[in-house]
């Protein structure tokens, strides 16, 4: 939970009162340009800096205060994985297993189940440096999951991957999302993956949250656009129709209208206009718009006011 | 104590896992131990012999300095370049465990590293047909103490600036260069006649133990000013 939560670099303001609720047992997907904050709150989270303003409570924990027990509950992948490239694998886990204080008798076997599930365990004798990108990131995740954290946060898990990589590692955060029990926070600028994972989204812009909600949400994004079909409507038919606030009306086609809505409820008052107006309404087809979309529309909008201003 | 023992594991796995670096760590030994071992002594009078062996300490000293000074700044900018320094930081390891490991190790390994510099000069000296003598500066206390306090408390300070200079120093060769030109720091005292060099057990175990003090208020001033978020902070840069 973030409130007010606020980080400036000198005159620059890197992250500007954020508001965050994210809910125990979610996967939070924190969307956003580089640049945006999105790792700057990672830290924040993580108590690695501290806020310029505001508050924030981590697993219920103030990470100001109690920034290692926070740290301690969570697990991280960073934007860099950060693998000790002289270890082995096996090495690289049983240092995890060691900050972690995982007792010594239970090491060998939880370092063993993360290797097997992320398919590693027949290469846990080599060099990180001998991995491939792929295989870097997925032993990030095995490592992050081995103290079997609370929290699981990964900063842009599959930036600079290749598509099968990106396939194979979306697969195996699918299936963590899946498990339920343990809170995902994922930063990612990757919108298809954030709509496949995610229950709620926010999308963050030069450190100010501009949207959250569920990725169903965010597409509506408060408006709707329907496509009708329509009988007996004359060509001037936008002019003759007490239209609802911000709705607009046009041709798209052999019969057919294009109705853009300021909001979702707005369609019940424009079919009753059309309806009132003489006008057969055929079909209302609800248009959806991608999550891809919608984070283009909030943060092209915000890029088109910015400019402006 | 635990955090400090998985940082000595891993900084020590690591070591052992650099191969270049244990190439390096065996040729220095060597040459440092080798040259000096194969020089002849002078045959009198008694105080040249005396320098002889002050010298042949001091390659030992050397051969300690110059690997504690390669270590400390590689052992902290290996972490920086591989973005692994971010991971401990995300880790609940303290700062203390982590950057406290860095200095055990580092001095450590310069520790060793004169040691088996001084056996190898011996053994050398040896072989080129001594008669035991050249071991002699090790039957006195003020030989054996400088043989080994004093190596221990020089690169507990080498490590000390190398390791912290590196936090702040990006780049290699200049943070090697800064903690090698951190050496001549001790020497100012003398430098400036504030102190005067007594060949006295005595006065050794005095200067060694003031040294010591002010490296350990080194260390506690680098581990207070290098917090986990200033380190945030010069990663980001």
């Amino acid at each position: 939970m973030c409130r007010g939560l606020t980080r400036a670099f000198g005159s620059r303001l890197a992250l500007d009162r954020l508001d965050l609720e994210v809910p125990t047992g979610s996967v939070f997907g924190f969307l956003g340009p580089n640049g945006a904050g999105k790792t700057t709150t990672v830290r924040l989270l993580l108590g690695i800096l501290r806020p310029t303003g505001g508050e924030v409570r981590v697993l219920g924990l103030d990470p100001v205060r109690d920034g290692e027990r926070v740290r301690a509950q969570c697990g991280v992948v960073l934007d860099q994985v950060g693998l000790y490239e002289r270890l082995t694998a096996w090495q690289n886990l049983e240092l995890a297993a060691r900050i972690a204080r995982i007792p010594p008798a239970e090491r060998g076997r939880r370092v063993e189940a993360a290797l097997r599930r992320v398919d590693l365990w027949d290469r846990r004798a080599e060099r990180v440096s001998a991995y491939s990108k792929g295989m870097r990131q997925k032993l990030g995740v095995a490592r992050a999951l081995l103290a079997e954290p609370r929290l699981l946060i990964l900063d842009e898990p599959t930036s600079g991957l290749d598509p099968e990589n990106i396939v194979m590692l979306r697969e195996l955060l699918l299936s963590l999302a899946q498990e339920g029990g343990r809170t995902i926070f994922l930063c990612t600028h990757l919108l298809d993956e954030a709509e496949r994972l995610c229950d709620r989204v926010g999308i963050l812009q030069a450190g100010r949250l501009r949207a959250v909600g569920s990725p169903t949400e965010l597409a509506a994004g408060g408006r709707a656009a329907v496509r009708l079909r329509l009988s007996g409507a004359p060509e001037d038919l936008p002019g003759r129709l007490p239209l609802p606030d911000g709705a607009r009306l046009a041709p798209a086609g052999e019969g057919e209208w294009r109705a853009e809505l300021a909001r979702a409820e707005d369609v019940e008052a424009l079919v009753a206009a059309l309806v009132g107006a003489g006008v057969g309404v055929r079909a209302v087809i609800p248009l959806g718009e991608s999550l891809e979309e919608a984070y283009l529309r909030v943060v092209g909008g915000t890029e088109a006011s910015r400019s402006a201003g | 104590m635990d955090d400090l023992a998985t940082m000595l594991w891993k900084e020590a796995a690591e070591l052992v896992g650099n191969r270049r670096y244990l190439r390096v760590f065996v040729l220095a030994v060597l040459a440092l131990g080798i040259l000096p071992g194969l020089a002849q002594p002078p045959a009198a009078p008694a105080p040249l012999v005396r320098l002889f062996l002050l010298l042949r300490l001091a390659y030992v000293l050397l051969a300690a300095v110059i690997m504690v000074a390669q270590t400390a700044p590689d052992l902290v900018l290996h972490e920086r370049v591989g973005r692994t320094l971010d991971y401990l930081l995300a880790t609940r390891l303290t700062d203390g465990a982590i950057f406290g490991g860095k200095v055990v190790v580092a001095a450590a390994v310069g520790y060793a590293g004169g040691l088996a510099a001084m056996g190898v000069q011996l053994v050398v000296a040896d072989l080129r047909g001594g008669g035991g003598w050249q071991w002699l500066y090790l039957a006195f206390p003020v030989g054996r103490w400088i043989a080994f306090a004093v190596m221990a408390v020089l690169v507990a300070y080498v490590a000390v600036v190398g390791t912290f200079v590196a936090l702040r120093v990006g780049d290699q060769r200049a943070a090697y260069m800064v903690t090698v030109a951190s050496l001549f720091l001790p020497a100012l005292p003398f430098v400036l006649h504030l102190a005067t060099l007594s060949p006295t057990t005595g006065w050794f175990v005095r200067a060694t133990a003031l040294f010591a003090l002010v490296v350990a208020a080194m260390a506690a001033a680098g581990f207070r000013l290098f917090r986990r978020e200033m380190l945030a902070l010069y990663l980001q840069e």
